[in-house]
């Protein structure tokens, strides 16, 4: 492997480290089955292909302590639909990080959603319809040569669940590779399912290289994603600089590798309130739980400057929910954004253009402005580009425009 | 060449009584120890008592060595490992690599396997427990250690707790780590320590959250009942998911399943009643020797109801922790036992040469 | 939600019928081994913490397969659940939260009046997912469905195809879809639905949405030359 892109060194061990603990991590004592073998098996009995993570990649410590390797490049984007469609700064961020560090990737048309945000709400489909969901989406990534870099936390744990189910279930993994071979594909499973969470993660390292912004006032507190740490939890990442390795280390990794400040909270490990109908149909309760159970508690324990998260419903649920919190009292007003986001921010990305911040709900405007980003004339910058895109003097804001300084 | 020596390998409390047991009807007997002490685990990790009995567990182990280290047929040799084994029932030969890493060969007619067990790591799984992360989260184990030197505090400012709980079945009873087996003794335990922190700090609140509470025979009137009624320790029945630092203090956060409610209680200290695991000796030597292991890696008797203590091989028997959890009572009981069945090995044998 | 008078009345065959379906489900197997009662699903619970809710009592239920109380728990709980799989964190290995999943299911394929209730209001989004291929598009937002999501949904929503324009990706620059959706991959996805049969769940639900489904798909499967 080649590990050219990563600078060595780590960061200093959390302060909530408890005093002459050491953790040491032994994967030879991993409870769980490695999925990894049980796929590598099928595939040399001729059930399936699987798609090799490109090289170069980088490997990271899981869970248990087994490392799981994670594509550079030549990455296949599978979309989120709740961030392209309520939250596009989310994907363009990830996008911007890509082309910031010159990284070849492929942001495909031939791309459904993983539908779980419905199977898990209504239940209207069933396992045999997610099992061909996700199989197509990954023989589709195959057919390009581009690895399946994944950006919805719940299409990622739900892609896990059906993984484990392909391998132990040969009726349901018959049966998809049936539908497949009528759409004349081929059955296909990645070596790994990776997240662009975790591709952030490890690539954190060249980002901090990259920053031109100060973040060290900067208070930041995270949320973790639950699809991506509680559901198939054996392959989310942990490491032990961070936390310990008590905890998944994405996002705090490269937050602290950019300089800002982690701030904990003692509702740390609880749910956003998201809910999956909730959102939809039974507001009240991703409202309350969002505001009273997360929102509120950063705010009295650690009053950050933004909550940073991974996932498309936490960014909507945090972000979305505070407005009726605000106007019953409750103490809230902290803005919420990707990790991607900041990141990008923190590389000198154009807030509006890029990050798109003008779709977010509560007042990022006090954090820019602490960060050291004049955001009046930032805006200005892109009501002119909006101006143009009315006038037809250019069709679309691109990647160009996005990027001129 | 036959032997009629004993390989006993380990000197914890099921080692020290099967080599005293063998030695006191005449056998002779080699122990290897690993450590440069004998004792085992209720020595390496400073416990405080032994459960169900009230004599200061330093005492007891001192008065196991004395036995063995006075006894003309028993070798000891500390600080020492099995890293080879041949041979068969009456003449096996092992090869040990002693402190300078000189090896030198043990003949002997038979083996007894008393290795042990570990205490389970809870940084391994049930991380959201935070031992790694919160100094006032502790287990059974650093709890102990407190004990005996006769405090109980806070780690975290070494002032008295006003309000401490027990979790119980850590690492123990849980599929998703690996370790299906209950570990027996930690009810007990942590009952026996809980009643040691209300005497050690009166006005402390006392809890234990538990799934079952397992106190068979005369631990439930001797520890239970006394914990519950003379000390007032609260029993709750349900298992906590999580524990997290507010403010100074510790939440951790359960459900009260007889009273149906999510609870989120907060805590000066907890302590995690980690559960027994296979020690790393037992896997090793177990594997040198060849003998059967059961899925969790623990040494298992082939013997059946009436025989606890034959392994897969013959010749080769097995004592206390290294054959899954005991309590001592029941590894001191098996020693015997193994030391019965191992000095029969190595006189058969005798009669018929 | 509905509260126990709600439940409505069957026969204990008809309870055990479907009880049945539950226990026939492929996933069933790996998602319930056995119930300590221990509560640690509880404790985890967003949803118990704000309803009279329990994923303890519900794989109590089905482990005791105790017909009753489950089908009480489908006409009712089940809906409560926010999906979150923190009571993975299950010391027997149980997903309660898979459970429940296939509770769902199983409500939805019955027709069950909970499921119709749960899903009232709900048909768009299933328009959407099962007819664009994306589950959540830009011109969902419109003040009037969120309200509470304050007033910069207004201003999301008023400049929505101009914002769309002033996106650098080019996948992105839609409003009926959360990205661009080839037809051939769509049309790959029709034919997932129908062969796995989630129409025919929609028809137990909504047969009205399932006719609009069942056009849009027949004429796009019958151009790109599919048999349905």
């Amino acid at each position: 492997m080649s590990t050219q892109l990563i600078s060595p060194g780590g960061i200093p061990r959390e302060a909530l480290a408890a005093p002459g603990r050491q953790f040491t991590r032994d994967p030879a004592q991993a409870p769980t089955e490695d999925l990894r073998e049980a796929a590598f098996e099928l595939e040399a009995q001729g059930e399936w292909i699987v798609q090799r993570v490109p090289e170069p990649y980088v490997e990271v410590g899981t869970k248990y302590g087994r490392l799981k390797k994670i594509p550079v490049q030549q990455t296949w984007h599978h979309k989120s639909c709740g961030q392209c469609g309520h939250i596009p700064g989310y994907s363009t961020a990830i996008f911007w990080l890509n082309r910031a560090l010159g990284l070849d990737y492929n942001d495909p048309r031939d791309q459904t959603s993983c539908t779980a945000w419905n199977y898990y709400a209504s239940a209207t489909s069933n396992v045999g319809a997610q099992a061909a969901v996700a199989m197509r989406n990954f023989s589709a990534a195959y057919e390009t040569g581009y690895y399946p870099l994944i950006h919805c936390g719940t299409s990622y744990g739900h892609y896990k669940e059906v993984r484990e189910q392909m391998i132990h279930l040969p009726e349901l993994r018959h049966q998809v590779r049936d539908i497949l071979a009528r759409l004349g594909k081929p059955l296909v499973i990645p070596e790994e399912v990776v997240h662009y969470s975790e591709w952030v993660h490890a690539m954190r390292f060249e980002f901090a290289k990259r920053k031109v912004l100060d973040l060290s006032n900067i208070t930041v507190t995270v949320h973790p994603a639950c699809h991506y740490y509680k559901l198939v939890a054996e392959d989310a990442i942990y490491d032990e600089d961070i936390y310990s390795g008590q905890r998944t280390a994405v996002v705090t990794g490269v937050v602290q590798a950019l300089g800002a400040h982690v701030a904990d909270y003692s509702t740390w490990f609880d749910c956003c309130g998201f809910g999956f109908r909730h959102i939809l149909v039974q507001r009240d309760f991703t409202r309350s739980f969002a505001t009273l159970r997360k929102i509120e508690v950063m705010k009295n324990e650690a009053n950050p400057d933004v909550v940073l998260t991974h996932d498309t419903g936490c960014v909507t649920t945090l972000d979305k929910s505070q407005f009726v919190g605000k106007a019953k009292g409750h103490n809230v007003g902290i803005p919420v954004m990707s990790e991607a986001q900041f990141v990008a921010l923190a590389m000198g990305a154009h807030p509006y253009r890029v990050c798109q911040l003008h779709w977010h709900s509560v007042d990022y405007r006090p954090l820019l402005e602490k960060m050291g980003i004049d955001w009046e004339a930032r805006w200005h910058e892109f009501e002119q580009d909006l101006r143009r895109i009315e006038k037809g003097e250019i069709q679309f804001l691109t990647w160009e425009h996005a990027d001129a300084k | 060449m036959p032997s009629d020596r004993i390989l006993v390998i380990g000197g914890g409390p099921a080692g020290l009584e099967a080599a005293r047991a063998a030695a006191e009807i005449g056998t002779p007997v080699t122990i290897l120890e690993e450590r440069d002490r004998l004792g085992g685990a209720p020595d390496s990790a400073s416990y405080s008592t032994v459960t169900l009995d009230d004599r200061p567990a330093g005492e007891i182990l001192e008065q196991a060595r004395r036995a063995v280290e006075s006894h003309d047929l028993i070798e000891t040799r500390l600080q020492t490992r099995l890293t080879a084994f041949a041979g068969e029932v009456g003449d096996f030969r092992a090869t040990v690599a002693g402190p300078d890493g000189a090896t030198a060969t043990v003949e002997c007619g038979s083996v007894i396997v008393a290795t042990g067990f570990q205490h389970f790591d809870p940084g391994r799984e049930t991380q959201a427990y935070g031992y790694y992360e919160y100094e006032d989260v502790i287990t059974l184990v650093d709890a102990e250690r407190m004990f005996s030197q006769g405090k109980f505090v806070r780690p975290s400012t070494g002032e008295p707790p006003r309000q401490v709980c027990f979790i119980q079945c850590v690492g123990s009873r849980d599929r998703r780590i690996g370790n299906e087996y209950c570990s027996k003794v930690c009810c007990g335990i942590s009952s026996k320590q809980a009643i040691e922190v209300r005497e050690l700090v009166p006005d402390c609140r006392v809890f234990i959250f538990y799934i079952d509470m397992r106190m068979y025979g005369f631990w439930e009137n001797k520890i239970y009942w006394v914990a519950q009624e003379q000390h007032k320790v609260n029993y709750v029945r349900g298992i906590v998911t999580e524990i997290i630092k507010k403010g100074d203090q510790l939440v951790v956060k359960g459900e009260d399943t007889t009273m149906g409610r999510p609870m989120e209680v907060p805590m000066d200290v907890v302590v995690l009643a980690v559960g027994m695991e296979p020690s790393p000796g037992t896997r090793a030597v177990a594997s040198l020797l060849g003998v059967a292991q059961e899925k969790h890696g623990f040494i298992e008797p082939a013997g059946g109801a009436f025989d606890t203590v034959s392994t897969s091989v013959p010749g080769i028997f097995v004592a206390g922790a290294a054959a899954g959890p005991k309590d001592l009572d029941d590894t001191i009981s098996m020693a015997g036992a193994a030391a019965m069945k191992a000095v029969a090995a190595v006189r058969r044998l005798a009669l018929t040469h | 939600m509905t509260t126990a008078t709600d439940v409505p009345a069957a026969t204990l065959e008809e309870k055990q019928r479907v009880f049945a379906e539950i226990e026939a489900d492929i996933r069933f197997p790996g998602f319930l081994k056995g119930c300590y009662e221990c509560g640690i699903c509880v404790a985890a619970c967003p949803s118990a913490r704000f309803y009279d809710f329990s994923p303890r009592k519900i794989t109590q239920a089905v482990a005791r397969q105790d017909v009753e109380l489950v089908w009480e728990q489908m006409n009712r709980d089940v809906w409560d659940c926010s999906q979150c799989f923190s009571c993975l964190r299950c010391p027997r290995g149980n997903n309660p939260g898979g459970i429940i999943t296939i509770m769902r299911e199983v409500a939805v394929n019955n027709g069950l009046r909970s499921a119709k209730e749960a899903l009232e209001g709900y048909g768009r989004i299933i328009y959407k997912i099962m007819g664009t291929g994306t589950q959540v598009s830009p011109d969902m937002i419109q003040p009037e469905a969120f309200p509470d999501w304050g007033p910069e949904t207004r201003d999301v929503s008023a400049n929505l195809q101009l914002w769309r324009k002033a996106l650098p990706p080019e996948t992105l620059h839609t409003t009926s879809t959360a990205w661009e959706v080839n037809d051939k991959t769509l049309t790959e996805l029709y034919l997932i639905w129908h062969l796995t049969g989630v129409l025919d769940m929609i028809k137990a639900i909504d047969a009205g949405l399932h006719m609009i489904l069942g056009d849009v798909m027949e004429e796009m499967l019958e151009e790109q030359g599919y048999q349905v």
